[in-house]
């Protein structure tokens, strides 16, 4: 089974160094693993969707044979044990609960956890835990969230986040100028992630190591969180995760189950294991997407686009890991085109509905709602989809230009992939086919889509970090790759070991890549935005280019020649030209290692380097979609005859890793677009628990899709540019646009997913839908400003005691940003400093009685200026800083420390 | 999801089987290909106190052809009804039907008594028992019966088994070797269950129908017997059937539903279309052959 | 609660035990025998990933008692390559084509195919591709099982336009 490789391995389709364990039953999965004295847990869940819990008994559970322990919010709140976002944030201004202490927020809510022998009897005992509820109404939609008190008490309202500006009035007049003005509510139902193992954690203490198995994304990351949420300093962690069946942003970082078992670990001193089955995954875990987008889009009667607002909320759930209101959405929705002015509103709602997670391309509404209005708008206005996007996206020669949201761009090619796929789609061709299939009463359809997508992204959030490798050619002669990335099916130990085959210039066999184990290579926060290949990349490159570096200086030293002289080719190092002056890398690796006399003077011994690659901030991938279905007018079922994907990832390191990124992408696309559907009734309960229920693509679903590869090298290290998300991202749209040329005889495809035979033949038959709901009046939500300053006026008088330290926290769309304060004044001038774990900077502005007012400019995420208006009231102060474009965020702060004298 | 505790049986006969349901007294399920059952066990959806495994009885897995019929163990796989050459001879459509239950690898356990029994009201197999005529043999301590396949479904798997009772075998009458064959089923994917299906044989003799058996599946609450099609169509002369008439008729028979996968609108307008084109085309295969 | 002495050969080798009535063979394959090639991703045989190979025929684990493979010949995905350091021909197909990523659904696809190739009848691609509707793979859209699938059978490679 080795896998011998002759001449150059990156860009060629090596088979993956996984595959072999993996297909032979020989994988490492969490629930793989097994510890002496190991015990299992079940959890008791909440069979309502919102309510106060009277009274909870747990005495027969615990009384059950095997059973070893039922534990509540009681015993696991003694550890103060927090949850964090993936930015290691609080997920909100109030905690959320690991078990549910006194009140349920929704179906699968997990109240108690039963530890014991097995996992059979765990299930007995859970069964036999009584829980006496006194039921409310639950909030389960958006509509009910906006219109509802808040679910959650310490709320001001069912907001969970809300960025952006409501109505604008420049934009407004553009708008209201446009010759053609188009709007659209497109809506996308709630999904299950569903990877194919669902979560799992077997957690043991030995002394002060935490050893924490589990099903994620990163061990590093996992680690890190575990570190931030413990808060036991004495403790070392270790987080392992060797294989991992598919995370797709479900396995971030853990939750409020793996939280649970990991503290049960260590108040009961034994291993403890569990692992979520697939009903407690459709139930209770987190889900992802339920959005829904009101756009609307000025246009000339050409089709050029003049100016957009979008107003876009989200059903976040009751325990959202991601309790924002998705910025990126808004970021990336006319980025690729040439759009003079857009605004947005967004807001994600609390609900009593399982809690949103991320899931591949988490700001996908972006396209599929550009996507689908331009081919509405194209029809409307009489104009080809195809020319519609040639008239209005960027191309090379429009660049380097920033986006009216202030994104720098410099080598996007989506004009370009679409000229490509183009070239080997014959619309012309289909059209004529469309034509004559409708006259013998078969209905085709085209769907075309471009897009850009941010991918390798570093240094402006905190988890989103360079990658890092540790490498080192041993005397073996075998390369060892310790890493920060990691494989939930990605394929990394291969893709890496190419990377570093290439640029060491050793045979790919030899190359063996380390990772999923958060005690050795270093930090990086995994799978996540499409960036393990372009920085990981990144780093395999120049830490073998060190090593190499170092290779040579050693040969060149023994050989008593120039460094210029020495070549590395298949593992040999020798002297260019005189190939029998040539000796092995092993060869050069004892002497590194084993007679460091040897080495050149002052040279450290060892052949080892270390490299963390920082990446441009965002390295941008491109594409342009097109697919053709049939429907049929009889049932309304779909059928996908073709799909082409022309994307442009940058240089390839293996194109069947590429490829199957892609192809996996567009499969959970199909699956969205036509079949998945988690789904709630009136009283919160989850309409989808078994997957008889809950419908996932299988085969048939699915067809061959064709390639091509654009290759326009990145401005990161070896050119990558990340695929992970793409055929998630924009493969709804194409499949949306495809079905509604082919109905457009009919009518319009309302765009309202999945798109249900149900739904489409309710087109055919020009029957009125059952409509979705209209968009309710929005009841006036509060300002986004503490309740208190509602109270309090600015007022002139003096003695307001300003200066000395406060403990303030800035509401951002990214979640809750501690920060200390410090502030002096000197007259009407106020001097201060504000520190985060960001960062510390200084502003100087102005007091006036209670009102300090000062600007500041930020960096990170992106330069931006903050205005800030505060207000004191004795030891408390609140108020808002407005973030330019993303609306205004709620500051409040306490006094920490005053200064005197 | 892991079934609660039971006790296990697997009795080597039939006699022995009554017997273990009898003393259950209403506390015991049969286990059969466990295709269904064992998701309701783990799911603990269903928590008998007795399991009893017939897969060991070698009396219940036969196929035979008797005095004016076929009869069909219950413990016989669907993937066994699928490539037996007896009933691909006389119950072509019970072939076909076999071959759209589930997925192979739940066809290779999954049998013929365990789908008639549980009775779900979108499975192919108990529709084609009340398209075909079947009947179902049925024992206990207390008796040996024969329940007509149309009067056994009452409604989502509730049947007119009692607790005590054993399916024994499925007998269906005879059908001439050229019967024509009516199945469709449309399914959001392979292997899902019905949202609506049809399924049905046609003698034709001399160019007129002689007999017709149809029935639906996914369109009410058990499968539904289309007899107001069926007594239209006989006497009819193939070169002149209304098809849009029939369907009309057909439809009037059924009772669809409202879920998650599709409504009862839907149901009953893909149901009408699906009768006609499944008529025409097998008429029109008739002619051609 | 009953318990039941069971005797059943897995991967050629004889193993007794005795096992509660309701143990799922996918728990007693995993747990007991240690063929912890058997995944369980659905456990209400849906998505095959504990298929194996029961006397000749691909079965769902989850969907049998243990105690009901008495006497039986199982073989899991562990049971099919001559030895650790080759691959069954299903398995080298897989691996050829990129028929997976993160592995998961992978043992039930190799089992169903195993299973249906094994015998002396060759089943042609058609009868192979209707088989994966009993497998939901949620990594590779397919795309390689397909293919393998298309080179398994014979036919030539997969068919690009």
């Amino acid at each position: 089974m080795t896998l011998h490789v002759d001449g150059a391995v990156i860009g060629r389709r090596l088979p993956r160094k996984e595959d072999a364990r993996l297909l032979t039953g020989r994988g490492t999965f969490v629930d793989d693993v097994v510890f002496p004295g190991m015990l299992h847990v079940a959890f008791v869940r909440s069979p309502i969707a919102r309510g106060r819990i009277r009274s909870l008994d747990i005495s027969t559970a615990r009384d059950l044979p095997g059973v070893l322990a039922v534990l509540t919010a009681t015993e696991i709140d003694r550890f103060n044990a927090k949850l964090l976002t993936f930015f290691f944030t609080p997920p909100a201004e109030f905690p959320f609960p690991l078990l549910a202490r006194d009140r349920v927020a929704h179906v699968g809510e997990p109240i108690a956890m039963v530890v014991a022998q097995d996992r059979y009897i765990a299930e007995d005992a859970a069964s036999l835990v009584t829980v006496e509820y006194e039921e409310e109404t639950p909030v389960v939609t958006i509509a009910e969230a906006m219109r509802a008190p808040p679910i959650h008490t310490g709320a001001d309202s069912n907001v969970g986040a809300v960025i952006g500006v409501e109505q604008d009035e420049d934009l407004e007049a553009a708008m209201a100028s446009a010759p053609y003005l188009l709007t659209r509510t497109v809506r996308h139902q709630r999904i299950a992630q569903s990877p194919m193992e669902t979560r799992g954690v077997v957690a043991s203490k030995q002394g002060d190591e935490l050893l924490v198995h589990i099903s994620c994304q990163s061990p590093h990351l996992v680690a890190r969180y575990l570190s931030h949420a413990l808060d036991q300093p004495h403790l070392s962690i270790r987080v392992i995760a060797k294989d991992v069946g598919g995370g797709f942003g479900f396995k971030n970082h853990p939750w409020r189950e793996e939280m649970s078992v990991i503290v049960g670990c260590m108040l009961l001193g034994r291993p403890l294991k569990w692992i979520e089955d697939r009903w407690e995954n459709l139930v209770a875990a987190c889900q992802a997407r339920e959005q829904e987008m009101t756009v609307r889009i000025g246009l000339d009667r050409d089709g050029k686009l003049l100016a957009s607002h979008s107003d876009y909320s989200l059903n976040s759930g009751a325990f959202p890991q991601v309790p924002d209101a998705n910025v990126a959405v808004h970021m990336f929705m006319w980025a690729a085109y040439k759009m003079p002015q857009c605004g947005f509103y967004s807001r994600a709602w609390y609900s009593n509905t399982a809690g949103l997670g991320a899931y591949r391309g988490p700001w996908g509404m972006e396209s599929l709602a550009r996507e689908t209005l331009l081919d509405v708008a194209a029809r409307e206005l009489g104009i080809d989809p195809v020319e519609i996007r040639r008239r209005n996206l960027i191309t090379k020669a429009d660049q380097p230009c920033t986006t009216p949201l202030g994104i720098p761009l410099e080598d996007i090619t989506p004009a370009e992939c679409l000229e490509k796929l183009l070239e080997k789609f014959d619309v012309t061709a289909f059209r004529a086919e469309q034509a004559a299939a409708r006259q013998e009463g078969r209905y085709l359809g085209l769907g075309i889509a471009a897009y850009i997508e941010p991918t390798g992204a570093a240094g402006s959030m905190a988890p989103m970090t360079g990658e890092f490798v540790q490498l080192r050619i041993e005397p073996t002669g075998t390369v060892t790759a310790l890493m920060s990335t990691h494989s939930q099916g990605h394929g990394t130990q291969s893709t890496m070991a190419q990377v570093i085959a290439d640029q060491l210039g050793v045979a790919y066999e030899d190359v063996q890549v380390f990772e999923g184990d958060s005690s050795r290579g270093g930090f990086g926060p995994g799978a996540a935005g499409s960036r393990q290949g372009v920085i990981g990349g990144g780093a395999c490159r120049r830490a073998a280019a060190l090593l190499k570096e170092k290779v040579v200086r050693v040969a060149a030293h023994i050989f008593n020649v120039s460094a210029e002289s020495i070549a590395i080719d298949n593992g040999i190092v020798h002297i260019a030209g005189a190939e029998k002056q040539a000796r092995s890398l092993r060869q050069i690796a004892e002497i590194a290692y084993g007679e460091p006399s040897r080495l050149p003077p002052g040279m450290e011994s060892g052949l080892e380097a270390q490299y963390r690659y920082d990446p441009p901030p965002v390295t941008y991938t491109s594409a342009a979609h097109a697919c053709v279905v049939e429907v049929d007018v009889d049932t309304g079922f779909v059928k996908i005859r073709r799909w082409l994907s022309c994307e442009d990832c940058g240089t390839i390191i293996n194109p069947a890793v590429v490829e199957g990124q892609i192809a996996g992408g567009l499969a959970q696309a199909i699956g969205a677009v036509l079949l998945e559907e988690t789904g709630y009734d009136d009283r919160g309960n989850p309409l989808a628990v078994t997957y008889k229920d809950y419908l996932l693509p299988s085969i048939a679903d699915v067809p061959d899709f064709e390639y091509l590869h654009a290759c326009t090298p990145s401005q990161s290290e070896g050119g990558f540019r990340g695929v992970g998300e793409g055929g998630a991202i924009i493969g709804p749209p194409t499949l949306v646009n495809a079905i509604a040329d082919a109905l457009a005889p009919f009518g319009e495809v309302p765009l309202d997913l999945p798109l249900t035979p149900p739904k489409l033949l309710a087109v055919i038959e020009g029957r009125p839908l059952a409509k979705p709901a209209e968009k309710p009046a929005t009841q006036p939500m509060p300002e986004p400003i503490a309740s208190p300053a509602e109270e309090v006026t600015p007022h002139r008088e003096a003695g307001v005691l300003v200066d000395g330290s406060w403990k303030m926290v800035l509401a951002t769309p990214m979640g809750p940003q501690p920060m200390t304060g410090h502030f002096e004044t000197q007259g009407g001038v106020l001097k201060g400093t504000l520190a985060s774990d960001q960062g510390s900077q200084d502003f100087e502005g102005t007091v006036t009685g209670n009102l300090l007012k000062w600007e500041m400019k930020v960096t990170k995420p992106m330069p931006l200026t903050l205005k800030y208006e505060l207000l004191i009231d004795g030891d408390t102060l609140f108020g808002k800083a407005k973030l330019g474009i993303f609306g205004t965020a709620k500051v409040t702060g306490q006094r920490a420390s005053t200064t005197t004298g | 999801m892991k079934p609660a505790p039971f006790d296990y049986y697997a009795p080597k006969s039939v006699e022995e089987a009554c017997a273990l349901l009898a003393e259950a007294g209403g506390g015991a399920t049969v286990l059969a290909g466990g295709q269904t059952l064992l998701p309701l066990l783990a799911l603990r959806m269903s928590q008998p106190f007795v399991v009893i495994d017939i897969n060991r009885i070698e009396s219940l897995k036969f196929v035979s052809r008797a005095d004016g019929g076929t009869r069909i163990g219950p413990v016989v796989r669907q993937s066994e009804i699928i490539s037996n050459d007896i009933l691909k001879q006389a119950l072509p459509v019970l072939v076909t039907a076999a071959q759209h239950v589930g997925h192979h690898q739940t066809r290779n356990r999954g049998t013929i008594g365990g789908s008639i029994a549980l009775g779900e009201p979108a499975a192919e197999l108990p529709a084609t028992a009340v398209a075909l005529g079947a009947s179902i043999e049925v024992r206990s301590v207390r008796s040996v019966k024969k329940i007509r396949a149309e009067e056994m479904y009452l409604g989502p798997y509730a049947t007119a088994l009692s607790s005590d009772e054993l399916i024994t075998s499925i007998d269906f009458p005879e059908w001439p070797v050229n019967t024509m064959p009516l199945f469709r089923e449309i399914a959001r994917r392979p292997g899902d269950f019905a949202l609506a299906g049809l399924v049905g044989a046609v003698v034709i003799e001399s160019g007129r129908i002689a007999r017709a058996g149809i029935a639906w599946f996914g369109m009410g609450p058990t499968p539904i017997k289309a007899r107001q099609a069926e007594a239209a169509l006989v006497g009819q002369s193939i070169g002149s059937l209304d098809a849009q008439r029939l369907a009309e008729l057909a439809i009037a028979d059924a009772d669809p539903f409202d879920d998650r996968h599709a409504t009862a609108e839907y149901r009953r307008t893909v149901a009408r279309r699906i009768f006609v084109r499944t008529l025409s085309e097998a008429l029109k295969q008739r002619q051609a052959a | 609660m009953s318990e039941h002495k069971i005797e059943l050969s897995i991967n050629g080798r004889r193993q007794r035990a005795t096992v509660e009535g309701r143990m799922l063979l996918s728990d007693f394959l995993r747990v007991d025998a240690g063929y912890t090639g058997v995944h369980v991703g659905c456990e209400h045989g849906v998505c095959g990933a504990c298929t194996v190979i029961v006397d000749g025929l691909a079965v769902r684990s989850c969907l049998m008692l243990a105690v009901q493979a008495d006497r039986c010949k199982v073989t899991t995905v562990e049971g099919l390559a001559a030895d650790e350091n080759s691959l069954h021909p299903i398995q080298q197909a897989m691996r050829d084509e990129h028929a997976l990523q993160c592995g998961f659904c992978t043992p039930g696809v190799v089992m169903t195919l195993a299973a249906l190739t094994g015998g002396a009848e060759k089943p042609d691609a058609e009868t192979l591709l209707a088989s994966m509707s009993g497998h939901v793979c949620r990594c590779t859209g397919y795309q390689g099982i397909r293919r393998a699938i298309l080179k398994l059978a014979g036919e030539s490679e997969a068919k690009q336009p």
